[in-house]
């Protein structure tokens, strides 16, 4: 094996880990905001990669004007979520948010069947088979694109935490929902924000990885366990946490792929979950919204 | 006053028993078919119930057989065996069908045939390709279960004797799903190379619905084969052949390649070429039995047959041929009739079952050349 092989399965290591950040980042803001997991999340992120489809490929709407729209759409229907939804569960009930958002998946997941039938569609742009390749090593151009998109997203969410007022309240109703009611936080209009904003970065999500993924009713399914694994790796709402949990995941999953059977990725991953819970369960970087 | 009430009661259920017996003989012949309408494969559930109907219209339109309509109920198994079960054990419950078709996924067929002989109820597969299915039929086995179409491990015995000609069989990877399907290609492909004194140069199996291959094909490809076996269908075939193309690959590849479902671009970029795939099927087999089946499937439904669709048309015809031989609708009857039969094939062959009730048709050997795909011949299985 040459330094091309290494540096090749490091790259690969590098985009798959940045592509379960950005799944696993709104998975991890809504636990850090709400203490909901969101079984749900999934679903939000094929819902994304569908309406990119469509918009693409049957609405003939150019890739990047496609990214914000689902963007959008995907933060109108984290609102829509809240209000429907998760505002009944304020003040408790964790078990029946498990029951709630995993409804929600199973109606999510089923509808697009219905609707869209399984068949896998590819979201074709002018860049969809254009490689860049330096010596041996090689790389899609939609990957670095998803790629720079995982990083802005991060950076994004960097600065509403730590340079606006809401995101000093976000962090202020994780730490204590009460304490921050005392001060004059609005706990509801935060976390109706940080549902929207997470299922904004799961459509997002959706609509950067249509272009390197089939897209289909059922491809939210892998990616979802796979951030469940990654935000108690990072430390639950731990945002930092959870990046940096994914990335050092997508790159062991590549270096460990690339010597032993692919069917024992999976076991590593959740191996390396059960560790975590057993011998530090707050996670490497611990709980709470922070990055 | 007791006896009177006893007898009109026991009257009361002989006319119904009667009644149901009536309907039974009188009404159209019901076939149970188990194939996944739901799921990650539904779109080749979708292609297999497109052509089994299509053969039953076409049964129906010549007055049926034994002078009653042929009809179809098809359940969903969500290419699942417990789901396979589940819908098989409640038709064979309402004991009104005939014969079980189908079930489409190996594993699912495999759970089904236990079920079929306990019931003795005849059982078809259509599409299944898991060896095993043929192993457990027949003699010393499942009497009740008939396998139209080859098995994984004679379509790759065809492929590999044409590959150790060109003397391309010696170094090839092997890449499939982690199912009854992947686990009989790598089989038939370990046992079709040690025929000639030969092994796969490499093995992997991937979790269906996985969606990022590179580390995978990173490996395969510093390997350095000659050709990649790659047994992946739906969305994970279309994951893996774009990564593949991402990679460079630049090794073609071989197995039961579903040639018809590599995206455009790649296909006409010549990235393949070099490709040699099996199927049991390809809509450009130059027949007039195929050419006029591929005209009524478009007029139908738009789009060309797949071999799915190919295989499930087929398959309906050998058990409605069945039926009509056996001259009543009686389980045991038709699966003595099965065991008879023989059928031309549209791929110019002549369908009949051998000890293991496995029929032996013909099989397309297909290539990539010049970016586009070519028949490069058939081999009998």
């Amino acid at each position: 094996m040459d330094a091309g092989f290494y540096l090749q399965l490091l790259l690969n290591g590098v985009v798959i880990g940045v592509i379960y950040a950005l799944v696993a980042m709104g998975l991890s803001l809504i636990f850090g905001v709400l203490e909901i997991v969101n079984f749900a999340h999934g679903e939000f992120y094929m819902l994304g990669a569908m309406l990119a489809y469509f918009l693409t490929m049957n609405m003939g709407q150019g890739y990047w004007a496609t990214v914000v729209v689902v963007t959008a759409v995907a933060v109108c229907l984290g609102y829509v979520l809240y209000e429907a939804l998760l505002a009944s569960l304020e003040g408790g009930g964790f078990e029946r948010s498990i029951l709630l958002t995993l409804g929600l998946s199973m109606v999510l997941q089923n509808g697009a069947v219905f609707l869209f039938t399984t068949t896998p569609r590819m979201v074709q742009t002018s860049q969809s088979y254009v490689n860049l390749v330096v010596g041996d090593v090689r790389v899609s151009l939609m990957r670095v694109f998803a790629l720079a998109l995982g990083l802005l997203a991060f950076g994004a969410l960097y600065l509403i935490l730590y340079g606006t007022r809401i995101g000093r309240a976000m962090r202020g109703v994780a730490q204590n929902r009460d304490a921050a009611l005392m001060v004059g936080i609005d706990p509801r209009a935060v976390s109706r924000l940080a549902v929207a904003i997470g299922i904004g970065l799961s459509g997002l999500a959706g609509a950067a990885l249509a272009p390197v993924y089939a897209v289909h009713p059922l491809m939210g399914f892998s990616f979802v366990f796979k951030a469940f694994a990654i935000i108690i790796i990072g430390g639950l709402g731990n945002i930092a946490g959870a990046a940096v949990a994914a990335v050092a995941l997508g790159m062991v999953e590549s270096v460990v792929g690339g010597f032993l059977p692919l069917v024992m990725v999976d076991a590593l991953v959740f191996g390396s979950m059960i560790a975590m819970l057993l011998l530090r369960p707050q996670g490497l970087f611990g709980r709470g919204v922070r990055v | 006053m007791r006896r009177m009430r006893l007898v009109v009661a026991v009257a009361a259920l002989a006319a119904l028993a009667y009644s149901g017996f009536a309907q039974s003989q009188e009404g159209p012949i019901l076939i149970g078919a188990s194939i996944p309408l739901t799921g990650g494969v539904s779109m080749f559930g979708q292609h297999s119930r497109w052509g089994a109907e299509l053969a039953a219209a076409e049964a129906n339109a010549k007055g049926g057989v034994l002078g009653r309509k042929v009809e179809i109920d098809f359940q969903d198994n969500r290419c699942n065996p417990a789901e396979a079960v589940k819908s098989v054990t409640q038709m064979l419950a309402e004991k009104k069908y005939v014969a079980i078709f189908d079930g489409l996924c190996s594993s699912a067929a495999l759970a089904i045939m236990p079920l079929v002989e306990r019931a003795g109820i005849p059982f078809v597969v259509a599409n299944a390709s898991a060896t095993s299915i043929a192993e457990r039929s027949g003699v010393g086995g499942n009497k009740w279960t008939f396998k139209v179409n080859p098995t994984d491990a004679s379509m790759l015995d065809a492929l590999v004797g044409w590959l150790d000609k060109e003397g391309k069989a010696g170094n090839i990877a092997f890449l499939g799903e982690d199912s009854d399907f992947g686990r009989a290609g790598s089989t038939g492909l370990e046992s079709a190379l040690k025929k000639r004194n030969l092994k796969l140069a490499a093995v992997d199996f991937f979790q269906k619905g996985n969606a990022d291959f590179t580390p995978v094909l990173t490996k395969i490809k510093a390997r350095k084969p000659g050709l990649l076996a790659l047994y992946a269908v739906d969305a994970d075939f279309q994951n893996a052949i774009r990564q593949w193309y991402g990679l460079g690959g630049g090794v073609p590849l071989t197995g039961r390649v579903l040639v018809d479902q590599v995206p455009k671009e790649i296909m006409e970029s010549g990235f393949l070429d070099g490709t040699t795939s099996v199927q049991p099927y390809d809509p450009s087999v130059d027949t007039p039995g195929n050419k006029a089946f591929v005209e009524a499937f478009r007029k139908l439904h738009n789009v060309p047959p797949i071999l799915v669709s190919f295989e499930s048309y087929e398959a309906m015809k050998v058990l409605i041929d069945a039926i009509r031989r056996a001259g009543k609708a009686d389980p045991a009857a038709i699966r003595d009739a099965l065991a008879t039969t023989k059928m031309p094939s549209m791929l110019g062959t002549v369908i009949d079952f051998d000890d293991h009730n496995l029929a032996h048709n013909n099989a397309i050997i297909l290539t990539i050349k010049g970016g586009k795909v070519v028949v490069l011949g058939m081999s009998k299985t």
